[in-house]
């Protein structure tokens, strides 16, 4: 059997809604023209004129269409009147019946999903800019398909929710993003959305159900095993899964949800570093958010409970944990817990007096929400962190009193979006957190003196000859470029750019924190930190080999021939270093 | 203040004002311009594509394209100057004028777009 492709399966069903109104036109048309044709017309000397075959099928079309022109090209005789009348009244029955098949197959659902499945893969298959596969656009599919299209990268999208294909319609990315409403688990649609096209980096599995996401990202590996998945995972027996297969990255939201919270608690410098990094509304780097010490309670003791749980407990940090429908045996000896809602009772039971801070991390939005106006009431100051579920809730989680606002969603997608963009900063964040606090210091203090108090631009640029022509032959040519001169300001020389550089990937391994001297290789990737402005600068100064050599050694060398060998003239007499 | 800057800018302006020189006046009028003002034309334009050659940025390849175009377009209009000049001497009659400066008014147009592209180039770097 030969595979069918959705052309194919186009064509066979306008073929098949279409046979039968085509047939009956041209029994109609045929009928029409021959009894035209045979019926003899006036008589002009003596003898009766008939109609010629194209004149029978010209007056045919124009009467069956309704147009009526009139009786051309001459006048017509009685029998041929009769026989016109007979023709006008089959001609648009006719007519009628095949327009009518036609919009009919036009609404057919079928027709419909193949005919857009067959647009999408066109689509996707003439695509030569670099994309990633989204299966699944809901809360995260969304946030993370606007974080790609402000880094001006493309998206193919599939969900199985015909809702949501139509939200993707209305959205106004700066980048084409393709979107069709099929099951990704099939893998005709994983090849329609181009897992095996030349230009696809990755895939991302977000659909809200472990199983299909497992299966996603298992035909995935094997219909193009070097294709970078990306998988959403909450249950531990598919990350086990998961983990075994190379090229697949395991995202937990709940795990990300929960390192964010213990992060936000123990390592505040370090939480303001990375939300100021993603750009965060109303981050300012170098002043971190005071959260105080002690013991906090944590409502809602789910999948995200246990994460929250565990990272406070390798943080040292004691939870009182409140839950209705927890097991005092999952909680732990040393911890208390109350079986109750997170109401007034239960809030003053688990000490809500000398309680340091709060997370409110239940599912259900409504719960974290009162949850913070019994606080508010029995203590406004203890410090709270709020969860928040749905996308929808923004507003009144904005005008909530919650010192920090946590959206799993969002998170998620920003996790995702690092990953995917620039792999290098989850790198650093993740050393900053294993390394001291001083070394944190280190980084803001540098980042607070190149970047001051704009917002800040990441990007990382790769020393090869398609990104970094210069750069590669001037490593060729003449020998060694330390990072410091790379990042001087042509226009302003010895200055330096306002930007920094954060990290440096040099065959498999990480450089974090480089200083200025540290020699450059081919093949390196720099991530920078700096002004919005400063990428395009620096990219001058990597394609452009005269304004490289003059930030590295602030010569302004001859460009043309005759100037060259001027110099070369000049030189060669005086010895006069230049 | 760099003396490769200065002498290239000089040879790329000479030769769009001399194109100009040799342009300006009426199409078919052959008092309004002079073959020794077309010829020293075709030679600073030469002197500058020569400058031009070695540079290895964008710029410097765009600039080059420049600076052929125009050269080939002013030796097109001196050889076309020399087909349809009277035996006698004497200058050409008006339709081959026409040809004449309309052609060089096109060498005209790539030494504006050089022109451009240096100003640019050097109010882009800003040093």
């Amino acid at each position: 059997m030969t595979p069918t492709s959705d052309l194919d399966r186009v064509t066979m069903i306008v073929l098949r809604y279409m046979r039968r109104p085509l047939f009956v036109l041209l029994f109609v048309y045929s009928v029409g023209i021959i009894g035209m044709a045979l019926i003899p017309g006036r008589v002009v000397d003596g003898e009766a004129t008939h109609m010629n075959l194209f004149h029978a099928f010209y007056f045919f079309t124009y009467t069956a269409t309704t147009t009526g022109f009139g009786e051309l090209p001459g006048g017509f005789s009685d029998e041929q009147r009769l026989w016109t009348i007979f023709c006008l009244y089959m001609g648009v029955i006719a007519w009628f019946y095949a327009i009518g098949s036609l919009i009919r197959l036009f609404q057919n659902p079928n027709f419909i999903q193949a005919l857009d499945e067959f647009r999408f893969a066109r689509r996707v298959d003439r695509n030569r800019e670099p994309f990633v596969i989204l299966c699944g656009f809901g809360d995260t599919g969304s946030l993370l398909a606007r974080g790609l299209s402000d880094h001006r990268m493309r998206a193919v999208i599939l969900d199985s929710d015909p809702e949501r294909i139509k939200a993707l319609g209305v959205r106004d990315y700066a980048v084409a993003m393709p979107g069709l409403r099929a099951d990704a688990s099939k893998p005709k649609h994983l090849l329609a959305a181009g897992v095996k096209h030349p230009a696809c980096r990755a895939l991302v599995t977000l659909t809200n159900d472990d199983d299909v996401n497992l299966k996603i990202a298992v035909m995935a590996r094997h219909l193009n095993p070097r294709l970078r998945v990306i998988c959403r995972s909450t249950s531990s027996r598919h990350e086990a899964t998961l983990r075994t297969l190379d090229n697949v990255t395991v995202v937990d939201p709940f795990e990300i949800f929960a390192q964010l919270v213990c992060r936000a608690i123990a390592r505040p410098d370090l939480h303001n570093l990375n939300s100021w990094f993603v750009g965060a509304h109303g981050v300012e780097l170098g002043v971190p958010v005071q959260v105080p010490r002690g013991d906090w309670i944590l409502c809602g003791y789910g999948r995200m409970g246990h994460w929250i749980h565990h990272h406070m407990q390798a943080q040292g940090i004691r939870l009182r944990i409140i839950d209705p429908d927890a097991e005092a045996s999952s909680v732990g000896e040393d911890t208390p817990l109350i079986q109750a809602h997170a109401d007034r009772t239960a809030l003053q039971a688990a000490g809500i007096d000398d309680a340091a801070g709060i997370v409110a991390g239940t599912n259900r939005d409504s719960d974290n929400l009162s949850t913070l106006l019994s606080v508010a009431e029995l203590n406004p100051e203890t410090f709270c962190i709020v969860r928040q579920n749905s996308h929808e809730n923004q507003v009144a989680f904005d005008a909530a009193r919650a010192d920090l606002v946590l959206q799993h969603s969002l998170t998620t997608a920003r996790r995702i979006l690092k990953l995917l963009i620039s792999p290098l900063v989850q790198e650093l964040i993740d050393w900053l957190a294993e390394g001291e606090p001083a070394l944190t210091e280190t980084v803001v203090e540098r980042l607070r003196a190149a970047v001051g108090t704009q917002p800040p631009h990441l990007w990382s640029v790769r020393l090869n000859p398609d990104e970094a022509p210069a750069v590669t032959e001037y490593l060729d040519r003449d020998g060694a470029i330390a990072l410091g001169p790379l990042c001087r300001d042509a226009r302003a020389f010895p200055q330096r750019l306002p930007c920094e550089a954060l990290a440096i990937r040099r065959q498999g391994r990480s450089i974090m924190l480089p200083e200025p001297d540290d020699p450059l290789e081919a093949g390196d990737e720099i991530l920078f930190c700096g002004v919005h402005w400063v990428e395009h600068m620096l990219q001058a100064t990597l394609h452009n080999p005269y304004t490289l050599r003059y930030v590295v050694t602030g010569v302004d060398s001859p460009r043309g021939y005759v100037f060259t060998w001027l110099q070369g003239e000049r030189k060669v007499p005086g010895r006069r270093p230049h | 203040m760099n003396l490769e800057r200065v002498v290239f800018g000089f040879f790329i302006i000479l030769a769009l004002s001399l194109n100009y020189a040799f342009v300006a006046g009426g199409v078919e009028a052959p008092a309004h311009h002079n073959v020794w003002i077309l010829t020293l034309a075709i030679i600073i334009n030469l002197v500058a594509t020569g400058l031009k050659l070695g540079d290895r940025s964008q710029t410097g390849a765009l600039l080059l394209a420049s600076g052929l175009v125009a050269g080939l377009l002013l030796i097109t209009a001196r050889v076309v100057w020399i087909i349809v000049e009277s035996d006698d001497g004497g200058p050409p009659d008006a339709g081959g004028m026409a040809d004449i400066v309309s052609i060089a008014t096109g060498a005209l147009v790539a030494n504006i777009v050089a022109t451009v592209i240096l100003v640019g180039d050097t109010l882009l770097s800003r040093r």
